[in-house]
């Protein structure tokens, strides 16, 4: 089973995915792994949580109906409190001009799902929160 | 030579013989004439035959100088006529030329444009005469619309710029502007042609592609994404342990969906090619690191069949200025293939070559071969070559390597024997 230690059990995740099969298991997967972890299915939803539930970390979709993970990333980053949240793009779109954006706008690491396993995804959150 | 030439050369000729003729008969009659005839009379004849042939010089001379002005005239009109219908071809040209062409004064105001370019704007003559060309641009270009206008005040010509203009009824258009110096004789001043091409609709079809591309990255990647990470979860045995047989059902899931994010990677890599949105990004690239890595991927299958792998690299390598991602999905083919290939207990050979003329990379194999007589065909989209019989391959690896070497500006060559085995090698 999962290995939990308590300082990362304090740790916040938000998930945001329009795809409800793939939040649902990095949900489950972060939970598993210690993480505090929510779920919001589209950027504005995604948005009002942050805003309120004030995570460490953010997995962002890009690619969502309502608002897009990139407008989301900006509104965020327009906030006091979203400046500085860690964010990690996690998505199938990997064209350099989005990778490029993503970064501008402040996303600290750019991973494509198709490319990452579970455990490194979750490697990446911890070493982020480190 | 024209016919009165030839007619005053012949006549000089007959003159001039006509009077040392003269002068002989005049001086000495007897000699050419019988007695019939007195010296006297003789004499007569003599002269009135040269008065005559002077008669007939002086008559053409005069018939020359008279019709010389109707032939200049004649000349001129000939000349004036097909100065005309060579006006009226070139203008019925400009006139009904499908591109836009507008003539520009040094400002860069326009000063004359055919009926494209006022169909292009939607306008008639009077709307865009004395506009600036570049004061067609949307707002957000006014940075680009200032460039080409110094451009064009410095001379510096503007061939080919793909650029966003405003028609009269505000729709925006894409068009490939060519600006070029044209001397014009009534106005010797700085003067400019320029020429619109619309490309609008190639614009809108290569976002149409792009978004193809991105929508198909997107929806075919999701659901592989999802088998991916949800037999991840199983394996790792995050959910409880697994029976044997479990495991080995979901990690046969798990490695058929790797193969199924491979080919989707492999299609939208050649699509993006195809429609030239394959973006390079250049920058330090360790090609000893990212073949390692290759390897490490390629370990079971290198392992199952026993392979020798002979490594021969030039850390020189280690640091080069090109695109990384590209570069890999090059080695990645170009090795997976030599392992695929290769006999059991075989031999794949990487070797790294920097010397002053060129960086090389060859991968070998000791395998089966390419057959000589399909050789040229092996960079083709679909190809597989006779002497392959297994069914993993899909014949679009090595037209993706060829697409993406001409990409990034590198070659690619091969020599191969068949049941000897294939060497190929990239140029960087």
């Amino acid at each position: 089973m999962e290995e939990k230690n308590t300082e990362q059990n304090k740790k916040k995740v938000l998930v945001v995915d329009d795809d409800n099969n793939l939040r649902r298991v990095l949900v489950d997967k972060l939970s598993l792994s210690g993480f505090d972890t929510a779920g919001a299915s589209n950027g504005k939803e995604g948005l009002e949580k942050a805003l309120e539930w004030h995570p460490d970390a953010i997995l962002l979709d890009i690619l969502m109906p309502i608002m897009n993970g990139q407008q989301m990333l900006k509104e965020l980053r327009a906030d006091e409190w979203g400046k500085n949240v860690k964010v990690i793009m996690l998505t199938v779109i990997e064209d350099a001009n989005s990778i490029a954006q993503a970064m501008e706008d402040g996303s600290l690491a750019y991973l494509i799902k198709t490319e990452q396993t579970m455990d490194e995804v979750v490697e990446k959150v911890k070493s982020m929160l480190k | 030579m024209s016919i009165s030439t030839v007619v005053l050369v012949i006549l000089f000729g007959l003159i001039f013989s006509s009077f040392s003729l003269i002068q002989n008969v005049w001086t000495d009659p007897q000699r050419y004439f019988s007695s019939e005839l007195s010296v006297s009379e003789t004499q007569f004849y003599v002269v009135y035959m040269a008065l005559v042939l002077i008669s007939v010089f002086v008559s053409y001379i005069i018939y020359l100088l008279l019709t010389l002005r109707t032939r200049a005239e004649i000349m001129v009109l000939d000349k004036t006529k097909s100065l005309l219908i060579s006006l009226d071809q070139f203008t019925k040209l400009y006139e009904g030329a499908p591109v836009p062409y507008i003539i520009l004064n040094k400002k860069g105001e326009i000063v004359e444009s055919n009926k494209a370019a006022l169909r292009f704007f939607g306008v008639v003559e009077k709307e865009i005469i004395d506009k600036n060309i570049f004061s067609f641009q949307p707002k957000e270009d006014s940075e680009k619309a200032d460039k080409f206008l110094q451009y064009y005040k410095s001379n510096i010509p503007i061939n080919k710029e793909e650029i966003r203009m405003i028609t009269k009824s505000g729709e925006v258009k894409w068009v490939m502007l060519s600006v070029f110096e044209m001397k014009d004789l009534k106005d010797p001043t700085h003067t400019g042609l320029a020429t619109i091409f619309d490309i609008t609709e190639r614009k809108q079809l290569d976002q149409a592609k792009t978004e193809f591309v991105s929508l198909a990255s997107h929806q075919l990647r999701t659901p592989v994404s999802t088998v991916k990470w949800y037999t991840d979860m199983l394996r790792s045995g995050s959910l409880g342990e697994l029976q044997p047989k479990q495991t080995e059902y979901i990690d046969t899931i798990y490695k058929v969906n790797e193969g199924m994010i491979d080919l989707i990677d492999l299609l939208l890599n050649i699509s993006r090619t195809e429609i030239g949105t394959l973006k390079m990004d250049i920058k330090a690239a360790n090609v000893i690191d990212i073949t390692d890595n290759i390897l490490v991927e390629l370990s079971s299958q290198i392992q199952e069949k026993n392979i020798n792998i002979n490594k021969q690299y030039n850390n020189k390598l280690k640091n080069i200025k090109s695109d990384p991602k590209l570069l890999r999905i090059v080695i990645q083919n170009l090795l997976s293939n030599a392992v695929k290939y290769a006999p059991q207990g075989g031999e794949v050979g990487i070797i790294f070559k920097d010397s002053l003329i060129e960086k090389t990379i060859s991968v070998s194999d000791n395998g089966i071969g390419i057959p000589k007589g399909e050789q040229f065909k092996i960079f083709t989209k679909l190809f597989r070559a006779s002497n392959t019989h297994d069914s993993q391959g899909t014949g679009l690896g090595l037209y993706l390597v060829k697409s993406i070497m001409k990409t990034i500006g590198g070659d690619i060559s091969f020599i191969s024997e068949e049941n000897k085995g294939t060497t190929f090698t990239i140029k960087l």
